[in-house]
């Protein structure tokens, strides 16, 4: 069959927005690559999908899934049609997020000291005071540059009208990124030529970016300061990310238990003895960082290391109590902060959020829970999640017992129907709903984020879930300017 | 480096030699194993005895059974030192270090792993695959010692590799060689046909050298020199030494620290121990505790290199 048999058979559902398709006719900055494939027939396509998830299984590019008890080690599930999103959309969405980030900064500042926006009401007290993720612990403690998002993955999806949407701000320690650098290493090498026709902006420059800023964090008397990149260790599901950026920046991956603290100061245990530590990236979550002020079981993070980062001997990225300002509850007040703080309006808008502790939104989503999903505030990764539109009356009623018991860790949004692109199921074109999830780096100089992103599709048919733990895959993402 | 790093690769090397040994060892068990008429005893239990921690009882219940003791040696999980056991170790300490390993060595790493771990690999023990499956695996082993020289980057990692796939060598040479000259009773005055020695020599690839280098018939004292003091054979305890002090070398020089005074005295005791030892010596009286001070040594230099460069925990 010829793959032009195969784009007229493609139909998107109806009342959806599909990047690809409109009224039958292919979108603009759809076409160079729908013409190439023109070239190509089916047979060709399965081969490229083909050497595309061997090069993935040689690498070892793995994430390990903990449902079934086993820590088994999958790979993440590539398709090979690149989904292209056009410049002009993409200055739009950087503006968006850079200004996001700028208010998510100031707040974190403020929370963790003055507390002004509190005072003024803007954010209730009752919602911070609630929040397991905010941490008295880090009260007053100055970061360098202030900043205290170094590195995000703000989720953003498309909604039936064409425009993206903030769904999930990712604040402490997204992972991804590196999926996102591979699924473009392997994009190359399958459609070589389509890539290059295409004009597609570039990515690559990621880890400099990142390590750059990382650098500009040490301490200014250090003049060759260390930066060191530390991991939970070869269990943890993001282990492959950890190994591909230190080995992608040159700086050291270290465990828990290859850092001592000595005299407030950070030292690693080399074999020439100790020496000093300036700057952690560190993918550990808060509360195994320092078993001395956090959770005293934790053996993946370094005793003491709170006290070296509250005298600013070591800089710590993303900053410690992040979670405060990712919270699903908290998500709601974005908006008002970035009024708050730098009284513009929000250039890109916030899902409706109803937020389960106010008795009147509360009923009106158990009233109408077929349209909605329910979240957890504290849970990322698509796990505690209900989709009101699947779950059994059985299931519902479990969980409306729980959202009862403690509504404060619920939320609902209505559901989104994500936008759906191609992808190449089964020899066929077959469109998935997507998100889309850019890595933005802020350093001293600015937000700085690479033209791309990761696009996470939901592979089975007609699910809106699209988080790797929950069975979704990913796609390379083409910024293009026509 | 890394304490942890350097620990990770050191026993990477260590559990890759110490596979390979146990491959060597095994298969030129089995094959000879299945010359009934001219070896008499079949047992495994020198092989077992040197392999693996099983109690005596366990030993005497398969020793005649080459199925079990195959099964024991390579893919049983409870025991603590099989093929299976031992990939999965180096394999965890290749993932550990897997930003200090060229990416060729780790996937060699997880190709012999994934091949061990193959589910119908007991199926195929009984099917008297046997051999092939040897075969293949020593293969693996091969592949990841030639991949390691050609892609690794030459500094402290490579040293620390180095010192890991010696250490292991050299341990194994003189466990081997007590092993089959305790059979004899250490003695060095009579002679032993060579249908004893060439089972030692097959598992340490050495029965070529030994034809072309020794010409008597005194073999009880000609493979002692060969795998002790002969500097031209690989599986030698001289030529682990020699190959050791140079990546020893490497490693104090770029780690300077007073520790490595009392490291450096270990490792040149032992080999001058070696080195200058008179051979015409060494008889049956003193042939076991000579042995039994260079395993000896040789433990005491590898315990302080470990607390010089691994105490990290």
């Amino acid at each position: 069959m010829s793959i032009e048999t195969l784009l007229n058979e493609y139909t998107c559902p109806p009342d959806i927005w599909d990047e690809m398709c409109t009224e039958g006719k292919v979108r603009s900055h759809y076409t160079k690559m729908v013409s190439s494939f023109q070239n190509l027939n089916v047979p060709d396509l399965q081969q490229k999908d083909l050497l595309a998830s061997e090069l993935f299984m040689n690498q070892g590019i793995t994430f390990t899934v903990y449902s079934d008890n086993k820590g088994i080690e999958r790979i993440f599930p590539f398709d090979i049609i690149p989904r292209i999103i056009t410049g002009k959309e993409w200055d739009v969405v950087e503006k968006g997020i850079t200004q996001r980030l700028k208010a998510l900064n100031m707040f974190l500042k403020d929370i963790y000291n003055q507390q002004q926006i509190l005072n003024d009401k803007v954010v209730p007290v009752e919602l911070i005071a609630s929040c397991p993720h905010f941490l008295r612990e880090v009260h007053g403690i100055k970061v360098p540059h202030d900043i205290y998002v170094h590195i995000s993955g703000i989720d953003l999806i498309r909604g039936d009208d064409g425009r993206f949407y903030i769904l999930e701000d990712n604040l402490r320690t997204p992972s991804g990124v590196s999926y996102m650098l591979e699924n473009r290493e392997v994009t190359k090498r399958i459609f070589p030529d389509i890539f290059a026709a295409n004009n597609v902006r570039v990515i690559h420059n990621y880890p400099l970016i990142l390590y750059q800023n990382l650098l500009k964090l040490a301490p200014t008397q250090v003049s060759n300061p260390t930066v060191v990149l530390l991991t939970p260790g070869i269990y943890n599901s993001a282990y492959y990310e950890h190994t591909f950026l230190a080995k992608q920046m040159g700086i050291s991956l270290v465990e828990g238990r290859d850092l001592v603290v000595d005299d407030h100061k950070v030292y690693m245990k080399t074999t020439k003895g100790l020496e000093q530590v300036h700057v952690i990236y560190r993918r550990v979550d808060d509360e195994f960082l320092d078993p001395l002020v956090f959770n005293p079981t934790s053996v993946l993070g370094v005793p003491g290391l709170m006290g070296a980062y509250r005298k600013g001997n070591v800089a710590i990225v993303n900053a410690i109590g992040n979670g405060v300002a990712d919270d699903k509850a908290v998500y709601a007040y974005v908006p008002a902060m970035i009024k708050y703080y730098l009284n513009e309006e929000p250039i890109l808008e916030n899902v409706p959020t109803y937020e389960m502790s106010e008795p009147d939104a509360r009923e009106h989503v158990f009233k109408n829970i077929r349209k909605m999903v329910v979240k957890r505030t504290n849970q990322s990764g698509g796990y505690g999640m209900v989709m009101g539109s699947t779950v059994s009356d059985e299931e519902w009623e479990k969980a409306k017992v729980e959202i009862e018991k403690d509504p404060r860790s619920f939320i609902a949004q209505p559901i989104i129907k994500l936008s759906t692109v191609p992808c190449f199921i089964d020899g066929k074109f077959k469109p998935r709903h997507v998100d889309f999830r850019p890595y933005a780096l802020c350093g001293p100089d600015g937000v700085t984020i690479v033209p791309g992103g990761l696009t996470r599709v939901a592979l089975k048919e007609g699910s809106l879930v699209v988080n790797s733990s929950q069975g979704g895959g990913s796609k390379d993402t083409w910024i293009v300017d026509l | 480096m890394l304490s942890r790093i350097a620990d990770s690769l050191f026993w990477l090397s260590r559990y890759m030699e110490r596979a390979d040994g146990l491959l060597r060892a095994t298969r030129t068990h089995y094959l000879m194993s299945l010359d009934n008429v001219v070896l008499g005893d079949k047992s495994w239990r020198p092989v077992l005895e040197i392999f693996t921690t099983a109690d005596q009882s366990t030993i005497k219940e398969i020793e005649y059974d080459s199925h079990a003791a195959l099964r024991m040696l390579i893919s049983d999980q409870n025991n603590h030192s099989s093929l299976k056991v031992i990939l999965t170790r180096a394999r965890e300490n290749a993932r550990g270090a897997q930003d200090h390993i060229t990416k060729e060595v780790w996937e060699e790493t997880n190709a012999m792993y994934h091949y061990i771990n193959k589910s119908t690999i007991n199926e195929r023990f009984d099917e008297r695959d046997v051999l092939q499956i040897l075969q293949q695996l020593t293969q693996h082993s091969l592949l990841f010692t030639g991949i390691a020289d050609m892609t690794m980057p030459r500094g402290l990692g490579w040293s620390f590799m180095n010192m890991g796939k010696f250490t292991e060598r050299c341990f194994e040479i003189l466990t081997f060689c007590d092993k089959h000259y305790e059979m004899i009773n250490y003695d060095l005055s009579s002679d032993k046909a060579m249908i004893h020695w060439k089972e030692l020599l097959f598992s340490l690839s050495g029965y070529e050298l030994h034809l072309k280098t020794y010409r008597t018939h005194n073999y009880n004292r000609n493979v002692l020199h060969q795998i002790t003091f002969n500097e031209d054979f690989p599986h030698s305890v001289i030529y682990t030494l020699t190959r050791i002090e140079k990546y020893l070398n490497d490693i104090v020089q770029e780690n300077q620290s007073p520790a490595n005074n009392e490291l450096l005295r270990l490792f040149r005791k032992l080999s001058s121990r070696i080195k200058y030892m008179d051979q015409t010596s060494l008889n049956s009286s003193n042939l076991k505790s000579f042995l039994d001070e260079a395993q000896n040594e040789m433990l005491q230099f590898s315990n302080q290199l470990g607390q010089n460069f691994f105490s990290y925990q």
